[in-house]
Order: C-alpha cells, then structure tokens, then sequence
C-alpha cells in the first residue's frame, strides 16, 4: 500500500504511482487539513505531487524520495505557490 | 615504429593491452572504493589523494583507449577530487555515493570491456548523467563569482528563477519551461520524472499552468503544472532529456559571466608509483624456484646432522669442516633464488612503450604539431613495479617534448629541419641499471630562458641565479614551483612539473637528468635500478632507535673532535677535506629527542659523522653511534605511513624490522615541515 491512513496521519510509503493520485486526494478532501508522512516514500508521479501542491496539506518527516526531498520539499513548503 | 597514420582511426590495440586494463582497472577500483568507504565518515587528506591518484591513474589509462564515456566519467571524478583535495569541496558523504557510484560504472564497464572489448550500451548516458552530478557538487564552491548579472540575455520566465538563485557557476546555464499537455498523465508521461533526470538541476519551480479550477471539480489526472527550472546540464543534454515532449518544453542557454573555476594549482600531484597486486609468471620460473627450495631443504637437512652430532659431543674442530661447507651451500642457494625471485618481477619494457604511440599521437593533434615517435630497446627488462611507475612520468616528458620542445613546422622548416619532429624513447641496460631517455630534436632549453623565468618566481636569489653554469640553468626545471603548466589536459596536464617526474623517479629509486642545446634538442635520462636489489646499509643509532642508510649515499664515515663543529649563521658546519659541509643531528631531522647525555654541550667529545650526498651537495648527519653494516631488501612503506626522509623498512639479520632512511629526502626539509608545497 503506498497512500493509507495511519491514525491521525497520511502515509506515502514506497513508490507512489500515479493511480494513488486519486486515493490521496479522495483521503485529503475527506478530513482537510490532515498531516502527510511521507518519509517512507522513495517516489512521486507528478499526478501525486500535483496532488501535494493543489492541496497543501502539512508534510511530516523528510521525503524518502531524495529528488523530491531535495526539490519539491522547499516548493511545498511554503503558504503560497502562486 | 613510427606513428605517421593521419586517420584518426583506432590504432590496432593489441588484446593483452586490454587485458592489463583490466587488470590494472580492477585494482584500483577495488583499492579506491575501499578508500572511500575509510573516508566516510572520517575526512582524511591522505586518503583522498589516495583516491585521487587512483583514478588519476585510471584516467590516464583509459585515456590509450577510445572510450570517451569512460574517459569523461574519470575526468569528472578527477576533478570532483582534485576540488576535494583542495579542500573547495567537502570530501564528505556526497562525494564519496557519487565517487562510489562512479567507480561501480567503471568496474561494471571494465568488465564489459573485459568480456566484449566496448564500453556497454547505456555507458555513455550513465557517464553524462555522472559527469553532470560531479559538476553539480563543484558548482556551489568553485561558483564563488560575486557577480550576479546575467550576462547573456535570459527570457522572462526564467528572470524569478536566476534571481533567487543565490551563488551562480561559471559558463552556461540551461533554462526549461515545461508545460506538459493536459491529457499527459493518460500517455504515461511523469513530467517530474524527466526533471529528475537532469544531474544538473539549480533551480525549481512548480506554478499551476491555468488558474486552479475550483476544488468541486478537481481532477486530479489532468495535469496543470508549469515547470521551470534552470540546470548546468548543456543545452544537448536537456534536449535529450526532453526529446519525447519537444512541443510542450521551451529551452533557453543562458550565458554567465565567466569566473575562474579552477582554483589556484594545489600541490603538484604526486605521480602514483602504483602497488602491484598480482604478476603474471612463466611456469618455468615457478618450477626453477620450486628445485631451488628443494636444494635448500637439502642444505638445511645436512646442517642439521651437523647440529646432531655437536649435540653428541663431537669437538668444534672436527665440525668445521662440514659447518663451512655447509655454510657455503646455502649462502650460493639463497643468493641464486633470490636472483630468481627477482627474475620473476622483470618484465620488458615494451609493455610500458607501446602504449606510447597511441598517447604520443593524441598529444601532438591536440597541440597541433607533427612528430613521429621512435621506440628503442623495448626488450630491456626492468622490474615490474620500476615499469609501471615509468608510464606517468614518462608520459609526461612525451608531453613536455611535444609541447614545448618540438616547433610548429612552419617554424621547423625555418630552422631547416624537417616539419615532423622527431622524439625517441629509448632503454638500454647498463650494469645493474637501465637507462631510459626521451630524446627530441626540438627547440631545446634556453639556459638564459629559465633563469630569467626562476628569477620572476623567485625560486633563487639573482646572485645565486648569475652563478649558474649552463647545466645548472637547465636543470632549473626540476626545481619545484618551476613548471608554468597550468593547463588542464586530457592526458596528464594539471600542473605536473618537473619536480614531479624527478620526484616519481627519485621513488622508484633512480634519478632523473637533462640535457640540451638551444636548437638542436633536449634529452631527459632516467637511470633506474633493473631489479630491486638487496642494498648495502649503514646502522646507526640515535638514542635506543636503530637506523639503516643506504650505503650508496654515505661519502664517507668521520668522528671528529665536537671542537670542530662550528654555529654558523644557518646551523651548524664542520670543514672536512677543505669543504665546508653542514652538519644536522640524525634526531633534529626525525624530530626525536637528543639522546640521554642532555644538550650538546654534555656529549662525548667526539661527533660521529656518516656525510651523504644530497643532489650535490654533501651533508654530515651526526648520529650516537655507528653500529655495522647489514644486506637488506628495502620495501617501501605503505602509503599511510609514509614519512619523508624513510624509504622503506628491511629485516635485520635478529628479526626485527629497521627503518630505512632516505638521506636525500631527510636532509632536503626541516624536522616538522609538512608534505605541503606552496
């Protein structure tokens, strides 16, 4: 399983293809606001970040992802992307 | 042979070439990934010019072949260290993964090489792809340039971009807006998995491409992502990348001022003498050392029946006799296996030389000039580690020779030579030493030249300079600091002085001369030992500690009066056979303290004296005591306990294992001084 609910928490765990788009989506709408733990993660479909920036729930952990740690975390990060 | 073929194509390059690469490559992946992994965790200087050196050398190597993947790769990881050795960049856990993943590409293309004799597909995307990441951990160091102005025009959607991009590399940068259609995700594109591709990558930034529709009517397959990002990856590389998208990507270069990537020359790189790990032998040898060892259990069996009947009370004077023969067999056994032991380690030199033509060939397109190379005495036979020391040191003299020895042959013809240069690389034995020389009929050396240029360097005082004969002017270019070579080449470049090649030489025991006449040419000798010999030492003593100087470097042996050492302005001096010689205490030089009889003032009232040669000077070191002579095989010190002044280790005849003293080294720096040179 790579997007699940953990309790209070989403987590991304191994390589996130880009199907899981919809889940983390469908997880996110369900409880706005609702924190993702993704340093399980070793990878991102460019559908599951859109996810992340449309979104902007809150991010726990560093990514296990290094592309995504190192360049998308910083991009996330911030309120606004506009 | 001549090498006179103008098509670039392959020369034919012998199998067992390939193999020695292989070989050879082997080795120091393995030896340099050990290294690497030592130094996670814990930087250490030592280790890294170790690993520097290694893939120096592999560079150099593969440098014979045509693989340029494989020769782009090592020179970015040659580079990537070089940075790390200079202390521009951290030799830390990102150097050591891309090194390591590096060195994993070259082995696995060693062994493709090894089984096809090509690089394997896909070797030359890894190798960009690597090359791309060690530039990247260059960038942020070596990019120090203050200035941020953009010096070639940059289109508006990459402005926010390089502005907000703090520290800016030298060169071209490659600016990308990507939008990918909206429908992308449908055919199987991951837009941000060939971002990633890029090793380069500096800058990132994901906008939505339209306004966000409203959350009710979210989509999350259709894609509404603009990516723009600025990487050094070269414009091609970002094509390549990207090719599959070619109309929902716009590509930008973007020119930056140029700053100074490389920093100012380090230290000159100490030209590897590699270790050898294996050595193939003829199976005759083998069987030949095998009866040799059996003769010699024979000799001892007899020795023993000797001991067996003075343990029964036979007198020493019936004893004698068979004790003296017994003494003589084995003494000529042990003396023929050991010629035979080292007869496994001679190896022709041809399999240093052929790799010449091909080398030669490269340097002189790339200079532009035109040389042929004449191979002499390649079936000399040296040993094995002498011979593989020789390449590097002897490549770059053919550079030397090439570059600033032969003229351009507009300017030859002038001269009313012919328009190809000439260089020979020659060997022949002479005693127990070979002699190897690179011979050109170039411009030669200019003895007014190098004065004028040591003068401007400061490398002598004007006096000391006007003093010069000819031959000392000339052999001013083996004074380190000299070489102006501050090019980076392909094939050995990087600063590489003079001081280097003789120092390389000096390592595998030999000695480096020049000789030259302003018109007609310059000649470099090499003289070597053939085999490594048992040598002759001197014991001394300082304090407890015993030490062996090799015997070929002491003069002479004196105890003189303490009276007649005098304290003059730079040290100490004594006058022997009317020469003034300078006199330095063997434990000043190895940083040991005086012995128990306290300063000087308290020793005995005799100095004991062993004067050495060092270059031409004569230098007394006073020693406690002298404490005989001994044979022994000198092995050099592994690298990590390499100190200057020690050659190497031997056995003495109780067991216990001497220091070996280098005097030249020892007496050519102050106690305490470092390895570093300006």
């Amino acid at each position: 399983m790579s997007v699940r609910r953990d309790g209070d928490l989403i987590r991304l765990e191994g390589a996130c293809p880009v199907e899981e788009a919809e889940t983390l989506a469908a997880l996110l709408l369900a409880r706005p606001g609702t924190a993702v733990e993704w340093s399980g993660c070793t990878g991102l479909h460019t559908a599951v970040v859109q996810v992340l920036v449309r979104l902007r729930p809150p991010l726990r952990g560093v990514c296990g992802d290094p592309f995504a740690a190192r360049w998308l975390a910083p991009l996330l990060d911030v309120p606004d992307l506009s | 042979m001549t090498d006179d073929a103008p098509p670039p194509a392959a020369l034919p390059l012998p199998d067992d070439l390939v193999a020695e690469f292989v070989a050879e490559a082997r080795e120091l992946v393995e030896a340099a990934a050990g290294d690497l992994l030592a130094l996670d965790g814990s930087p250490d200087a030592g280790v890294v010019n170790r690993v520097f050196r290694a893939v120096h050398t592999l560079k150099g190597s593969a440098a014979l072949f045509d693989w340029p993947a494989m020769l782009a790769l090592l020179h970015a990881a040659e580079d990537g260290l070089a940075a790390a050795r200079a202390g521009t960049v951290a030799a830390g856990p990102d150097l050591v993964d891309l090194s390591l993943a590096a060195l994993d590409a070259v082995a696995r293309w060693t062994e493709a090489i090894a089984a096809t004799g090509a690089l394997p597909p896909g070797a030359e995307a890894e190798s960009a792809r690597l090359a791309a990441l060690y530039r990247t951990l260059l960038t942020p160091a070596s990019g120090a340039a203050p200035d941020a102005n953009p010096a070639g025009p940059a289109p508006d959607w990459a402005a926010a971009l390089l502005a907000d991009l703090g520290e800016r590399p030298a060169g071209t940068l490659t600016a990308l807006r990507y939008v990918p259609r909206a429908d992308c995700f449908f055919s199987g594109d991951d837009p941000l998995g060939l971002v990633r591709r890029l090793r380069g990558l500096l800058a990132l930034r994901l906008d939505p491409a339209n306004p966000w529709p409203p959350l009710e009517t979210l989509d999350v397959f259709a894609c509404n992502l603009a990516v723009t990002l600025l990487t050094t990856d070269e414009r091609p590389e970002v094509e390549a990348v990207f090719r599959l998208v070619p109309d929902q990507v716009t590509i930008a270069t973007i020119a930056t001022p140029a700053a100074p990537v490389e920093t100012a020359p380090g230290p000159a790189p100490e030209m590897a003498v590699a270790p050898s790990r294996t050595l193939r032998v003829d199976a005759g040898r083998i069987d030949a050392l095998v009866a040799l060892a059996d003769d010699l259990a024979a000799a001892r069996a007899d020795l023993g029946e000797v001991v067996a009947r003075a343990g029964s009370g036979a007198g020493l004077v019936d004893l004698l006799p068979a004790l003296r023969a017994s003494d003589e067999r084995i003494g000529r056994l042990s003396a023929e296996l050991h010629r035979e032991a080292m007869g496994l380690r001679l190896q022709p030199l041809a399999r240093v030389f052929r790799r010449f033509p091909r080398a030669l060939r490269d340097i002189a397109r790339r200079l532009g000039k035109e040389v042929t190379l004449t191979l002499e005495g390649e079936e000399t036979e040296i040993d094995r580690d002498v011979a593989e020391g020789l390449f590097e040191p002897l490549l770059h003299l053919l550079r030397n020779a090439v570059d600033h020895g032969i003229e351009p042959p507009a300017a030859r013809e002038t001269a009313g030579k012919p328009p190809a240069g000439r260089i020979v690389v020659g060997a022949e034995s002479r005693a127990d030493r070979v002699v190897v020389s690179v011979t050109d009929d170039g411009r030669g050396l200019d003895p007014a030249l190098l004065r004028r240029r040591a003068a401007e360097r400061g490398l002598m005082a004007p006096d000391a300079l006007a003093a010069l004969d000819e031959a000392g002017a000339i052999d001013l270019i083996f004074t380190p600091g000299f070489s102006t070579a501050a090019s980076v080449g392909a094939v050995s470049g990087r600063g590489v002085g003079m001081d280097a090649v003789r120092a390389a030489v000096a390592r595998l025991g030999g000695t480096c001369t020049v000789e030259s006449r302003a018109g007609a040419g310059t000649a470099i000798r090499l003289s070597l030992p053939r085999a490594r010999s048992l040598v002759r030492l001197l014991l001394v003593e300082v304090g407890p500690e015993r030490y062996g100087l090799p015997m070929d470097a002491v003069v002479e042996l004196a105890r003189i009066p303490r009276a007649r050492i005098r304290d003059l302005a730079p040290g100490a001096a004594t006058v022997l056979r009317d020469r003034t010689v300078p006199v330095l205490h063997l434990a000043d030089l190895l940083d040991l303290p005086r012995g128990p009889d306290g300063p000087r003032g308290g020793r005995s009232s005799e100095a004991r004296l062993a004067v050495v040669r060092a270059g031409d000077e004569r230098v007394a070191i006073e020693v406690d005591r002298f404490a005989g002579r001994a044979d022994g095989l000198v092995r050099p010190l592994p690298a990590l306990a390499a100190w200057p002044g020690l050659a190497g280790t031997t056995l003495s005849g109780d067991g216990r294992v001497l220091l070996v003293l280098d005097p030249e080294a020892l007496v050519g720096r102050e106690p305490g001084e470092g390895e570093a040179r300006p």
